[in-house]
C-alpha cells in the first residue's frame, strides 16, 4: 500500500516536471505589423496564419501587435533609444537602410540562417535591394508592389486612340490628345495625372527614360540624377506640366476618382486602385498597361514591405523559422488574395496565386524590371531633396539641367552625412 | 516645529509635485537638447555619438531652408498675432453689449478653439483647393493657393487667424467686464464721443489684457506646427518651411537628431528673448 502510493507520487511529480518543462521550452516571439484591418488582413494573419504556424511549431508563440502604419516609424524611433522592440517586423521597405545603419536589425546569413541564401535566390531583384545594406541582408521581402499605367477607355475612345501608349513618344502623344478644353479655354480634361512629384511618382519616368538616381553601388549620384537621360526625363515632365497636359498635384480631384470620372485619361497606381475604387465606381472598368517604355525600357517602382528581425532579439531561431513561415509559398499566396502581391518570382506561374486578382498578371510582369527607390539611410533626405527640385522645375521655370545638377551636389551631401 | 517651518514645509510639499514635473518633463529635456546639439548625435544608445561643439549651429546660419524656416516663422507670428488680437477685441467689444443671442454667438466664436488642428486643417486644405475650393469660388479666382510657393503660407495664416480669434475674444471679454461702466459715463457726461471711449478709457484699461495676449499668442505663433504638417509640410519647395516642422523633419525623418535640437535650442532662445523684452514694456508701462 505504502510503495503504491509511493510510487503514484513519483510518477506524478515525473509528470509535472515533464509538463512543466515543456511549457518552459515554449518561446514567444513579439511580431509588430500594420497590416490593414479592413482589408480582412488583419483578420488572416490573426485567424489562420498564425494558428497554423502555431500548430506546425508548437514551442513556439507569435504575439502579433497591430502597429498602425503612422505610429509604425515613431515607435521604431522610440525603440531604437529604449531597446524596447519586437523580435520581428513588417516594415516598409524605404525604413529598413536607415534602422539598419541605426543598428537595430539583424544581418542575415546562411552561417546564422540555414536556408538564407536559397530563399534569397526567388526574390524579384527589385524588392529585394531595399534590404541590402553596407555588404549585408537586414530583411527579406515580405510583400511588393509596382505602379502600372492605369487608362480610362471611354477617353480613349473619344479621342480616337486605339489603345494604351507602349513607348514613351506614344506615351507623351497620347497625353495632349487626351487633354480637353471647354470653350472659355479651361481644361476639363488632363492626359495624366498623379498625386505628387516624390521619387514615388517620378521614379518611373527617370528609369524609363533611361536615366537613374544612384550610382550602381549607391555611392554617389552625381552624373546619375543629372545625366542627359534624366534631365531629358525632367524636361519632358515639365513641358507636359508647364503646357496644362499634366493635371496640378494638388487642388483637383484624386487621381482615382479623376481616372473613373474620365478627368483624367491616365494615372499609375498600385494594385489597391481597384478595391479602392470597386465601392465609389462600380461600374468603372480600370484598364492596365505597363509603364510606357523609353530608351531605359517600362521601369517602374517598387513598393511594399520587408520582413525584418531585431539584433535584441533572444530567440533568433524562432524568429526565423517565423520569418521562413511568413515568406512560405502557403502564406504568399494566402495575402495575395488580398492585394498583398508576392515578391517570389515562382509564385508568377501557380493558378492558384492570380486566383481572385487577374489583374495581377501586368503588376507581375512589371515587377519583373521594376526599380527601388534608392535603399540607402538617406532616402527620405533625397526624396525631399528631388521632389523640391522637380517641382522647381514645373511650376517656376528653373531648367532641367539646373535643377538636377543642384539635385546631385545636395544628394551627395546628404549620403556623406548618412 | 516652529508653526512658522511647519507651514513652510506642508507648503513645500504642496508645490513639490509640480516641481518636480517642471524639473523633469521641462527643464531637463531643454538642458538634455542642448547637449545632444553639440553632437553628431546617435539614435542608438548603444552606437557612440560624436562631440562637433558648435557644427550644428554652424550648418544652421549656413542652411538657406533653415533661413526661410526662420523668416517664415516670424511673419506667421507678426501677421497672425495683431490678426487675432484685432478681430478677437473688435467681437469681444460687440459682443460685450446686451444684444439678442448673445451667449451662443460668444459660443460659436469660441468654438473653433476648441476643434482640432488637424481636422481644421484639412478642411482648410479642401477650402483652398486650387480646383473646385470654395474660396476660389466665391472670389472667382484660378489661385492654385497651396502649390504655389507664392501663394502657400496665405491659407495658413488664414487659419491661425481663424482658428485663435475665439480665445483672444474670451480674453478680451473677461478684460473689458472689468471695466467700470462708470468711467464711462463720467466720460459721456464730459462730451467723449465712442472713439474716445475705446481709445482713452478702453485700451488703456485692458493694457494688462493686451500685454498677457501678446506674450502667450507670440510664443504660439513662434511654436506653429500641426496646420504646417498637414496642409503642406513645409512644401511647396520649402516655401512654407516653419522652424518647428523643419526641427521635427531633420531630427525624425533624416535623424539628424544634432541639427534638429541645434534649430529647437534656437527657436527657445528667440522665444524666451522676445518673451523677456515683451515683459519689462509690460512692467515700464505701468
Amino acid at each position: 500500500m505504502k510503495g503504491n502510493s509511493i510510487r503514484f507520487l513519483l510518477i506524478v511529480s515525473a509528470l509535472v516536471l515533464v509538463l512543466s518543462i515543456s511549457a518552459l521550452s515554449v518561446t514567444t516571439i513579439v511580431f509588430w505589423h500594420a497590416y490593414s484591418e479592413t482589408s480582412g488582413e488583419v483578420n488572416l494573419l490573426m485567424k489562420t496564419i498564425i494558428p497554423d504556424f502555431e500548430q506546425l511549431y508548437p514551442n513556439i508563440k507569435v504575439d502579433a501587435q497591430l502597429v498602425p502604419y503612422d505610429t509604425m516609424y515613431q515607435k521604431l524611433i522610440v525603440g531604437v533609444r529604449s531597446g524596447v522592440l519586437p523580435d520581428v517586423a513588417r516594415m516598409d521597405i524605404i525604413w529598413v537602410p536607415q534602422f539598419a545603419n541605426a543598428g537595430i536589425l539583424m544581418p542575415l546569413n546562411e552561417q546564422q540562417f540555414p536556408g538564407f541564401d536559397a530563399l534569397k535566390t526567388q526574390f524579384y531583384p527589385g524588392p529585394l535591394s531595399t534590404n541590402f545594406w553596407k555588404g549585408s541582408y537586414y530583411g527579406l521581402p515580405l510583400d511588393t508592389n509596382t505602379q502600372v499605367l492605369c487608362w480610362n477607355a471611354k477617353d480613349f475612345q473619344e479621342a480616337g486612340i486605339q489603345g494604351p501608349p507602349k513607348t514613351m513618344d506614344e506615351f507623351i502623344n497620347d497625353i495632349k490628345l487626351l487633354t480637353k478644353k471647354d470653350a472659355s479655354g479651361k481644361t476639363i480634361q488632363w492626359g495624366y495625372a498623379d498625386g505628387g512629384v516624390d521619387v514615388w511618382n517620378t521614379l518611373p519616368w527617370i528609369y524609363s527614360m533611361g536615366g537613374s538616381i544612384l550610382s550602381p553601388g549607391s555611392t554617389t549620384s552625381q552624373g546619375y540624377i543629372n545625366s542627359p537621360a534624366s534631365v531629358k526625363a525632367l524636361q519632358t515632365y515639365a513641358q507636359l506640366y508647364e503646357g496644362g497636359y499634366i493635371a496640378p498635384w494638388s487642388g483637383g480631384p484624386g487621381t482615382f476618382e479623376g481616372l473613373a470620372q474620365g478627368t483624367y485619361a491616365m494615372t499609375i497606381s498600385g494594385p489597391w486602385i481597384v478595391s479602392i475604387l470597386a465601392g465609389e465606381y462600380p461600374n468603372f472598368k480600370v484598364n492596365f498597361a505597363l509603364f510606357p517604355a523609353g530608351s531605359g525600357g517600362s521601369r517602374s517602382v517598387t513598393g511594399g514591405e520587408d520582413i525584418v528581425m531585431f539584433k535584441n532579439t533572444k530567440h533568433p531561431d524562432a524568429a526565423w523559422t517565423f520569418m521562413k513561415y511568413m515568406l512560405s509559398d502557403k502564406v504568399q499566396t494566402e495575402f495575395a488574395q488580398l492585394d498583398q502581391m508576392s515578391a517570389i518570382a515562382h509564385l508568377a506561374s501557380n493558378p492558384d496565386y492570380f486566383k481572385t486578382n487577374p489583374y495581377y498578371a501586368i503588376y507581375t510582369q512589371q515587377l519583373e524590371t521594376a526599380v527601388a527607390r534608392p535603399p540607402v539611410p538617406a532616402y527620405t533626405k533625397i526624396d525631399s531633396i528631388l521632389t523640391n527640385l522637380w517641382e522647381a522645375a514645373c511650376t517656376s521655370g528653373m531648367p532641367a539641367q539646373a535643377a538636377l545638377d543642384s539635385a546631385a551636389q545636395q544628394i551627395n551631401q546628404a549620403l556623406a552625412q548618412q | 516645529m516652529k508653526r512658522a517651518t511647519r507651514l513652510k514645509v506642508v507648503g513645500m510639499l504642496f508645490v513639490l509635485p509640480g516641481l518636480i514635473s517642471y524639473f523633469g518633463w521641462t527643464l531637463y529635456p531643454i538642458f538634455y537638447a542642448f547637449l545632444i546639439s553639440l553632437y553628431k548625435w546617435n539614435l542608438n544608445p548603444e552606437l557612440p555619438s560624436k562631440f562637433v561643439g558648435l557644427a550644428n549651429y554652424i550648418t544652421m546660419f549656413q542652411d538657406p531652408v533653415a533661413g526661410t524656416a526662420f523668416k517664415n516663422t516670424v511673419l506667421y507670428t507678426v501677421i497672425t498675432v495683431p490678426g487675432q488680437m484685432i478681430l478677437g477685441f473688435l467681437i469681444a467689444y460687440a459682443l460685450n453689449k446686451k444684444i439678442y443671442g448673445q451667449t451662443t454667438l460668444r459660443l460659436l466664436y469660441y468654438l473653433p478653439v476648441v476643434t482640432s488642428w488637424i481636422f481644421v486643417s484639412l478642411i482648410f486644405e479642401y477650402l483652398f483647393s486650387g480646383y473646385g475650393g470654395l474660396v476660389n469660388y466665391i472670389f472667382h479666382t484660378n489661385i492654385q493657393w497651396l502649390s504655389s510657393p507664392s501663394m502657400a503660407m496665405v491659407p495658413i495664416y488664414v487659419l491661425g487667424i481663424w482658428k485663435g480669434i475665439g480665445w483672444s475674444m474670451l480674453i478680451f471679454l473677461a478684460g473689458l467686464q472689468g471695466v467700470p461702466p462708470s468711467l464711462y459715463e463720467a466720460a459721456q457726461i464730459d462730451g467723449a464721443n465712442k472713439w474716445n471711449l475705446i481709445r482713452h478709457i478702453t485700451i488703456p484699461l485692458l493694457r494688462p489684457t493686451i500685454m498677457f495676449e501678446l506674450v502667450m499668442l507670440t510664443i504660439g505663433g513662434f511654436n506653429v506646427f500641426l496646420s504646417v504638417w498637414v496642409m503642406t509640410s513645409g512644401g511647396p519647395m520649402n516655401s512654407t518651411q516653419v522652424v518647428s516642422v523643419y526641427m521635427f523633419q531633420q531630427a525624425f525623418n533624416y535623424f539628424n537628431f544634432g541639427y534638429g535640437s541645434a534649430l529647437s535650442v534656437m527657436l527657445f532662445v528667440i522665444v524666451f528673448i522676445i518673451a523677456q523684452i515683451q515683459r519689462r514694456w509690460l512692467k515700464s508701462n505701468d
